[in-house]
């Protein structure tokens, strides 16, 4: 299998080779990628790394950027800023890359995005989807083309509001500042839309045990329970509602969209199955380019693409689209050229907001239906962005 | 008399569930709690990585499951597979250390490298995502108007039953007696005709083969992953060393009061906030008694 | 009484062998870092500067861990609580009062002294395994609170702390100047270094030793046990802190994983592969566990694997670390040079 597709690669290079200028040539662009390789974010790293790629694959085959060749270069990030920022300043002082992607979780990316501005390079977060990354802790070097917490609110919000009319609803969240502003960012989408809050907790993060909130949430009644947790943390939820019971009322849970993620999914196949969140991608998107951004993903790494993979393959077609406009690596050009953007992903076009460096996209709704993310409802862009409240540039 | 229902609804919805609650995690510390208070009250010796043995107990009967073995056959083979593995880290680690000046500090410094170890080497070889274990006991009981999990109650029977036979063999047996002896008084118990490094070895083994049960009862509640280790480690050591270092009677009373306080102060403050508290019982604790509540092993 | 006296001059000389060849180890480690820097300016190398820079704060955390191991016998699992305090006091100072360097060192030497001495008074009644677990729940507890604490950034940090300038009275060093930058943290470190070598000589630092070796008989001699070992808490806590001062002028923010018990534990690790009870050890220590680490991280994405094995290895075979495995030449050495002078 694997040396058929090889192959297959080697003929399709050559294929490609016999019309010479389609080659890439010239000084590579080197793209960092700090990431976490190592430790529990590996998975979500995984993702990044496929899909990163994927598309450095596709672009050199085509060409490359302005006819240079994209290089990766990698680096394990840890998921720990202070690991992450040594990283970044080695790879834009060693490596002398041009540009930096792949951080996870929103506290590197936050520190690495400053380690960019004082090295003048720009970065670009394809994971983290904490809105201070592009709201009050904006930076005018960092970019995000992922879709932010208030993008997922507000499109799960819209879809409870159309299911389930003034739903009573339950929180349940992390007790840490991620987990709260989630929290509080859904609560004022869906009560906006007629929902109503029949109580909220908040369980600290790691938390072992979740049985001792179930009290509260059997006597509150609730129609819908949305919760914030996420990694080991929902396995844990998920395991314990139904020990306890609470998975049979049929009582809807909903949640972030790092709550249930391909990467704790094995562990409650059974258990999350009917699970409902607002994401800026799933696999089942029927488009022409989604099909084949699919097809070759799952070719490529025996693996189907999640949100992750799918937006870090969309960024390296967004750097190369502001470069080929800009027609330089340069990064104050490069940020003139980045304004306003529009460049074409899996998911659709894209449009880069000048204002806050936030990717405005079309945003669904999916549901977790035997084993696998199905669309449920869409919601446009427009409608589901937010307002921009980037006061630093 | 609308008063009263209304204390009696409280007392049964909102007290009694969280006592039980208590009861329930108060059991899965006390089981982390015992080896480590065993071990140190014979070889005074911290055990840092007994949260680790605890997911490696875990993991086993994870890899055991998925080779078809039956749950209630791995609640037996994984604690009986994990005795020669603290054997073995007894005489080849421990051992080298035991005589030397310092011997708290390097014992507990060895500990805590296996534990880094061990730790990294369970991402290796079983990846960085959870595992899942099923429930092998399905359903729940309702008592009093509560709602419980047969398996917790499983759990719980289970704890104490642990909790009884380890009492009974340290102080009933002659077994248990030679142990007492040895943590007692080392040259006086050499001299009796104890082999008191075999003693050692043997008991470090059974510390260790109480890790693995608890993790393998546990798993399908709490679920494996590789860090699993450092979940109740802290709340283990602050039982320990609030019921005295080495005393089993100590760490039983210790973990049922503890996570009882845990339990009901969160209905008054937030979760995030009980770590300190018991944190700062315990600092109140040896203030008032440096020792913990209770003696050590040997004076048992 | 001719007996008595050969006997304290033998035991005078081994420790001025042994107070010489620590030296020479300090004067090497500033020979060493010079030329480093020299070498690595001439080529431009900023991340590797930086990287370095790094390497002598996180040694001067193992200074303060081999203060309390090394000299006093107490294992603390929690410096990492005073190194991140010092670490977000510079941070908040700088970023949100003023961009003073001596300032942000004052405020954080204060600051620390205080609750040093609140700690100081939970953790030293405990003696042995209790002091080590106390100091790592009250570190667990603290990294917790931070974390959940919005107003400290919470799980994020801090980050914006800006880029100043240290007014030294003869001029100023930039700490944007990743050269200058590290010359300066190497004078702090070896600073802290020659101020804790000093102590440890003084009457005080003796009584530690002393306790160290047999902490029963000391208050028979009629010295305050308890005082010492606090104050050598407080020393500690104040070195892990000024270190982790320097933490944010270098990186420009802090975050709470700068709290939690890896850095703690990495301290340890240091120390002991550096070598206890030297204090120059750990600072060694650092520089080889720094490019240990990135040797082995172009290799595997699990390189705790390997420190941590390497760290049991120490423990077993080589509790000296590496001062102890290259001293006792050293000191044969000052012995024989030293040994013709006195006759």
């Amino acid at each position: 299998m694997r040396t058929k597709s090889v192959i297959t690669r080697l003929v399709a290079a050559l294929a490609i080779g016999t019309s010479a200028p389609l080659f890439a040539q010239g000084n590579p662009i080197k793209i960092g990628v700090d990431t976490p390789l190592s430790g529990t974010y590996a998975p979500i790293g995984q993702q990044v790394k496929w899909g990163l790629e994927l598309a450095a694959k596709e672009i050199n085959a085509a060409g490359g950027v302005l006819g240079r060749p994209l290089q990766l270069t990698y680096e394990d990030g840890e998921a720990n800023p202070a690991v992450a920022t040594q990283k970044a300043e080695k790879l834009f002082q060693v490596d002398k890359v041009d540009f930096l992607t792949g951080t996870v979780n929103s506290g590197a990316t936050l520190a690495v995005g400053q380690v960019a501005e004082r090295n003048h390079r720009l970065m670009a977060t394809t994971v983290s989807f904490a809105d201070s990354i592009t709201g009050d802790k904006c930076s005018p070097n960092v970019y995000r083309v992922n879709a932010r917490a208030g993008q997922q609110s507000i499109a799960l919000a819209e879809w409870l509001a159309k299911a389930k009319p003034k739903a009573r609803v339950f929180f349940l969240g992390p007790d840490y500042e991620m987990g709260r502003s989630t929290v509080a960012a859904f609560k004022a989408a869906a009560e906006a839309k007629g929902a109503v809050t029949t109580g909220e907790v908040f369980a600290p993060l790691g938390n072992k045990d979740y049985s001792p909130f179930f009290g509260q949430i059997r006597a509150a009644h609730p129609d819908v329970l949305y919760t914030s947790v996420a990694g080991n943390d929902t396995v844990r939820l998920f395991s314990q509602l139904d020990e306890y019971g609470l998975l049979k009322g049929g009582m809807q849970i909903v949640g972030a969209s790092g709550t249930v993620t391909s990467q704790n999914m094995g562990a409650i196949r059974k258990e999350a199955e009917g699970f409902v969140t607002g994401v800026g991608y799933s696999p089942e998107i029927d488009t022409p380019e989604n099909r084949k951004f699919v097809k070759a993903f799952e070719a490529a790494n025996k693996a189907p693409p999640d949100l992750y993979g799918a937006d870090s393959y969309g960024v390296l077609y967004f750097y190369k689209a502001a470069v080929e406009k800009a027609k330089t690596t340069d990064t104050d050009k490069l940020r003139t050229a980045m304004a306003d953007l529009e460049w074409m992903t899996p998911q659709g076009m894209k449009k880069m907001r000048a204002g806050d460096h936030q990717a405005i996209q079309d945003m669904y709704v999916v549901k977790l239906t035997g084993g696998e993310f199905k669309i449920i409802s869409k919601v446009p862009g427009v409608a589901a962005i937010g307002p921009d409240e980037c006061k630093r540039f | 008399m609308a008063d009263m229902h209304g204390l009696i609804d409280t007392l049964q919805f909102v007290f009694a569930p969280q006592i039980v609650n208590g009861l329930s995690i108060g059991v899965a510390v006390i089981l982390m709690a015992l080896g480590l208070t065993i071990i140190f009250g014979l070889l005074d010796v911290i055990n840092m990585a007994h949260g680790e043995f605890y997911a490696l107990g875990a993991y086993l009967a994870v890899s055991l499951l998925a080779a078809g073995v039956n749950f209630w056959v791995c609640l037996v083979a994984v604690p009986v597979l994990m005795l020669p593995v603290g054997y073995v880290v007894e005489r080849a680690l421990i051992q080298r250390v035991f005589d030397r000046k310092d011997r708290h500090v390097l014992t507990l410094l060895l500990t805590f490298g296996l534990g880094v170890v061990l730790e990294d080497a369970f991402r290796v070889v079983y990846g960085p995502n959870t595992v899942r274990v099923d429930t092998p006991i399905g359903g729940a009981a309702q008592i009093l108007g509560m709602y419980f999990p047969n398996y917790r109650l499983f759990v719980m029977a289970v704890g104490a039953a642990i909790v009884a036979a380890v009492w009974i063999v340290v102080f009933r047996t002659s077994m248990g007696a030679i142990v007492r002896a040895a943590a007692y008084d080392r040259q006086m118990a050499s001299s009796l005709g104890v082999p008191v490094a075999r003693v050692y070895s043997a008991t470090f083994a059974f510390g260790i083969g109480l890790a693995g049960l608890a993790g393998v009862l546990l798993a399908p509640i709490y679920s494996v992953f590789p860090t699993m280790g450092k979940d109740f480690i802290l709340l283990a050591f602050t039982v320990v060393i609030v019921g005295g270092l080495g005393s089993i009677k100590g760490a039983v009373i210790a973990g049922i009061v503890l996570m009882q306080i845990q339990a009901l102060a969160s209905l008054y403050i937030s979760p995030v906030w009980t770590d300190p508290l018991l944190f700062g019982v315990m600092v109140l604790v040896l203030m008032w008694r440096p020792r913990g509540l209770f003696g050590a092993l040997g004076n048992g | 009484m001719a007996d008595a006296g050969s006997v304290i001059e033998a035991v005078r000389r081994s420790e001025d062998s042994r107070r010489r060849s620590l030296s020479a180890f300090a004067l090497a480690f500033v020979a060493f870092g010079v030329a480093f820097a020299a070498i690595a300016a001439a080529r431009g190398e900023v991340f590797f500067l930086r990287l370095a820079t790094e390497a002598l704060i996180f040694g001067g955390l193992a200074l303060s861990a081999d203060i309390l191991l090394g000299y006093a016998g107490m294992l603390s699992l929690g410096q990492a609580l005073f190194f991140g305090l010092g670490a977000y006091v510079s941070a908040l100072v700088l970023k949100n009062v003023l961009p003073s360097f001596w300032l942000a060192m004052l405020v954080t030497l204060l600051v620390t002294t205080l609750i040093g001495l609140i700690a100081a008074v939970i953790a030293t009644r405990a003696r042995g395994v209790y002091f080590a677990l106390i100091t790592f729940g009250l570190a667990q507890v603290v990294a917790k609170v931070v974390f959940n604490t919005p107003s400290l950034g919470a799980s994020d940090g801090i980050i914006g702390v800006p880029v100043i300038a240290i007014d030294l009275g003869v001029g100023q060093v930039t700490a944007a100047s990743p050269a200058a930058f590290f010359l300066f943290c190497l004078a702090f470190i070896m600073a802290l270094y020659c101020l804790c070598a000093y102590l440890a000589r003084t009457p005080g630092g003796r009584v530690l030793a002393a306790i160290r070796s047999n902490e029963d008989r000391v208050p028979f001699l009629g010295y305050p046990v308890t005082r010492a070992r606090m104050l050598a808490f407080v020393l500690a806590a104040d070195v892990a802190a000024l270190s982790g001062a320097l933490y944010p002028v270098l990186r420009g923010f802090v975050s709470p994983e700068l709290l939690y018990f890896e850095v703690s534990g990495n301290a340890i690790i240091t120390v002991i592969i550096g070598g206890m009870g030297t204090l120059i050890g750990p600072l060694y220590g650092s520089a080889l566990i720094v490019v240990l680490k990135s040797v082995i991280g172009s290799y595997t994405a699990h390189h705790l694997i390997v420190i941590g094995s390497l760290f049991v290895l120490a423990v077993i075979f080589f509790p000296q670390g590496l001062i102890g495995a290259v001293r006792p030449s050293l000191e044969r050495r000052f012995a024989l040079r030293a040994a013709p002078l006195r006759r």
